[in-house]
């Protein structure tokens, strides 16, 4: 292996770059509009579900109910309608997420020991908000029906009546609920993809579209010091991002890494050369730049966005599924970046997920130089 | 315009497209996996809630408590432990989603009539299915203190409770699928379109043909049409695989009109091919091409309300989606899917796609003509 070798390929690459101005530029900018999205913008958590109420009952009871559903800090009335062919017409154009219906004789009924059903119409179009609204207010009911209970025992018992459990619940890892907390830390896992691998795909299936692999073949340069000229200027992009990555969701959005940032820096440098062996090797099986893009897209950020844990879980797929997520260099990463920045794990705990990308990096390696083998470098 | 012309560069176009054997699964494959994979991973449901339990108190009390969670489907007691440090390293290493911790004197004071506290420690990580599993286990505890009050106090009890029907509209067991995989065909649709119309035409001008083309009798309009009218009937051909595929395997039902659906595809078209020609105009390689479709599709993508909903979003950024044609889009597709909605209340959004599109695409074209000239 000769420095100069690799030395002069890199720089011809860096060139390329460097003409290429937008290109570059743009491999700056995509990732800070990831960053700025995702930390600003965009959030899976859901605490202002828009309600609507439609009261037949008219009592102090099903005020009270409503007054307290309006106070909770997940739910916010914004109208009181007739009867629910309204509601329903709120939920069908959007203007409410869930409408709560009151029948009437609902007060008179409670108090007999009656059977009577408050209805909820929740909006299921979004299974995420759904599902977490569905959560809320079935929770706020039972918790309702908890102190009317006591409220009523109270009034008829002499001394006050305390609820026998009560589970005091504390959130770990991210105290604040804060969907940012997770999702920061894994669009580096993205980001280091689109930049590593996609951008790395068109390299050299480029030097066959243009010819030039011709030239490339008769220099004096061994197969593993073209792959690494090639690679080292987008492994400096990569890591340049990483690191405005980490800063930005730190100083802008508050998501603290807890444990090491020299783990990390690991973490990012292995995992940025798996994504670069796997771009160089699509790059050369396509030996076309449209192709090459076209199947990045598909066997590498598609991945890592669906197949990793990073805001799907792993654990609802189907089992075939799961599987081959193990096969997706993302999920080790991911589970790297959760311990490092929630967890406050250390090398003792992720080791193994290291040591897996390592591995993928040194069969993504072997797997390129027989390749280049057989295209005769 | 000549239209004998016009095809016969149509056929030019797609013999290029599918000369290239690897194109061919590319086009017709890709999407599949894509909804596939899609169809199966993309759902935040919680469905399994994985506890430790410790139980310190080994009283008929706390034996209620555990069986109280394991009535409950969604809850499973997936290991019971001794030690504290055991219960939160299974935390800490993933292993369970929810830690419960039941004090020795849980049972003695639940009997004198007071409040005995559990503690219980829940993964937040995944913030938004945390809060599920948060109100899930405060539901079970509540229900388990009404049961224990009415055993206390049993003479007193005349109290009727609170009985909520939920309904879940248009997608009535919060089947992820049913929200996923209508969305994907315009993901996939923006994807294809986008990136197959700039980068043919910048590989034209890599290859050096593009002079060729302009030494022909061949119009720009008619160049235009011949470079995009291959897109639209890939496209179309995709969104029918899918609506296909979407149909009779994931059994998702499709309630309105497929007629309005692919003229809203149609409408969709003009905006992303638009984009497509715009992003041709203003590169010159593959690489740049190829940046610059990603730095549109990764904003339409994200601030469209496919993963993340837009009511969540700052006021501003709400604001910046009403440019995005993928947002109006998706909602004329879930729209037409889950709610069978028609024209009379997606209107404004056909509306929004319609001056989208001709804005986006008059203007690419008129930008594409004056680089011709």
């Amino acid at each position: 292996m000769s420095l100069i070798n690799i030395k002069a390929i890199a720089r011809k690459e860096f060139y390329h770059l460097i003409r290429d101005f937008r290109s570059l530029y743009l491999a700056f900018i995509i990732p800070l509009l990831l960053i700025f999205l995702f930390g600003y913008a965009l959030s899976l958590d859901v605490d202002n579900i828009k309600t609507v109420v439609v009261d037949h009952d008219k009592t102090p009871l099903s005020r009270d109910f409503i007054r307290k559903l309006n106070a909770s800090s997940y739910f916010h009335v914004t109208n009181h309608l007739i009867d629910a062919q309204n509601a329903i017409d709120y939920l069908d154009k959007g203007l409410a997420n869930m409408a709560v219906v009151i029948p009437s004789g609902w007060t008179e009924d409670i108090k007999a020991d009656r059977e009577t059903s408050l209805q909820v119409l929740l909006d299921g179009s979004d299974p995420n908000f759904a599902g977490l609204s569905r959560g809320y207010i079935t929770s706020f009911i039972e918790e309702y029906n908890r102190r009317q209970l006591i409220d009523f025992l109270d009034r008829k018992g002499k001394n006050k009546i305390k609820p026998p459990v009560e589970g005091r619940i504390r959130v770990w890892f991210n105290e604040d609920l804060e969907s940012r907390n997770f999702i920061v830390p894994g669009i580096i896992a993205i980001i280091i993809m689109i930049v590593g691998a996609i951008l790395t795909s068109l390299v050299i299936a480029r030097e066959y579209e243009n010819g030039t692999m011709e030239t490339i073949r008769s220099l004096p340069v061994r197969g593993g010091e073209f792959l690494l000229g090639k690679a080292i200027p987008y492994f400096f992009i990569g890591l340049t991002d990483v690191l405005v990555a980490v800063f930005m969701g730190q100083i802008l959005f508050g998501v603290i890494m807890k444990s090491s940032f020299w783990l990390m820096v690991l973490a990012s440098t292995i995992y940025l050369w798996v994504a670069l062996s796997l771009g160089l090797l699509i790059s050369i099986g396509t030996k076309s730049q449209l192709v090459a893009n076209q199947l990045a897209i598909l066997i590498t950020y598609l991945p890592s966005l669906l197949l990793s844990n990073f805001v799907f879980p792993v654990s609802n797929m189907p089992e075939f599924l799961q599987m081959v997520t193990y096969l997706v260099p993302a999920t080790y990463f991911i589970d790297i970046l959760n311990g490092l920045y929630l967890r406050n794990l250390g090398l003792n705990h992720l080791w193994p997920s290291y040591l897996v990308l390592m591995g993928m990096f040194i069969f993504l390696s072997i797997m390129n130089l027989v390749m280049l083998k057989k295209e005769g470098m | 315009m000549n239209w004998l012309r016009i095809r016969e560069f149509v056929r030019k176009e797609f013999i290029q497209l599918f000369r290239d054997k690897k194109n061919r699964p590319l086009l017709i494959i890709a999407p599949l996996i894509q909804l596939l994979v899609f169809g199966y991973v993309v759902t935040t449901d919680v469905r399994d809630i994985k506890v430790a339990f410790l139980d310190q108190s080994h009283t008929l009390e706390s034996r209620r408590l555990i069986d109280a969670f394991d009535a409950n489907r969604t809850f499973r007691i997936t290991r019971f432990t001794n030690q504290s440090k055991e219960l939160e390293q299974a935390l800490l290493k993933r292993k369970v989603d929810l830690a419960v911790k039941v004090g020795p004197d849980f049972g003695e004071h639940i009997r004198r009539g007071e409040t005995a506290f559990i503690q219980i420690l829940a993964d937040g990580s995944m913030s938004n299915m945390a809060a599920v599993r948060v109100a899930y286990t405060s539901l079970v505890l509540d229900r388990l203190n009404r049961a224990f009050i009415e055993e206390l106090y049993p003479e007193k009890i005349e109290y009727g409770k609170i009985d909520a029907r939920i309904r879940t509209w248009y997608n009535p067991n919060l089947d992820s699928r049913n929200f996923y995989v209508p969305g994907i065909v315009a993901v996939l649709i923006m994807i294809i379109t986008l990136l197959f119309t700039s980068m043919a035409i910048i590989r034209e001008k890599e290859a050096g043909t593009i002079e060729q083309l302009i030494v022909t009798p061949l119009r720009p309009i008619e160049l235009i049409l011949s470079k995009t009218i291959p897109y639209i009937i890939i496209a179309q051909t995709q969104m029918v695989m899918v609506t296909i595929f979407a149909i009779f395997w994931f059994s998702i039902p499709m309630k309105g009109s497929v007629l309005l659906l692919f003229a809203a595809t149609v409408l969709f078209l003009l905006s992303t091919l638009g984009i497509g020609l715009f992003i041709s105009t203003v590169s010159a390689t593959q690489q740049q091409a190829m940046m610059t479709t990603f730095f549109f599709i990764l904003p339409f993508f994200m601030l469209s309300g496919f993963v993340f909903p837009i009511a969540n979003m700052p006021t501003v950024v709400q604001w910046l989606t009403y440019l995005n044609p993928l947002r109006f889009f998706l909602t004329i597709i879930r729209g037409i899917f889950l709610k069978g909605v028609g024209l009379e209340v997606l209107w404004p959004q056909y509306l929004a796609l319609t001056v989208l599109g001709l804005i986006v695409f008059t203007g690419a074209v008129s930008r594409f003509r004056k680089r011709l000239d």
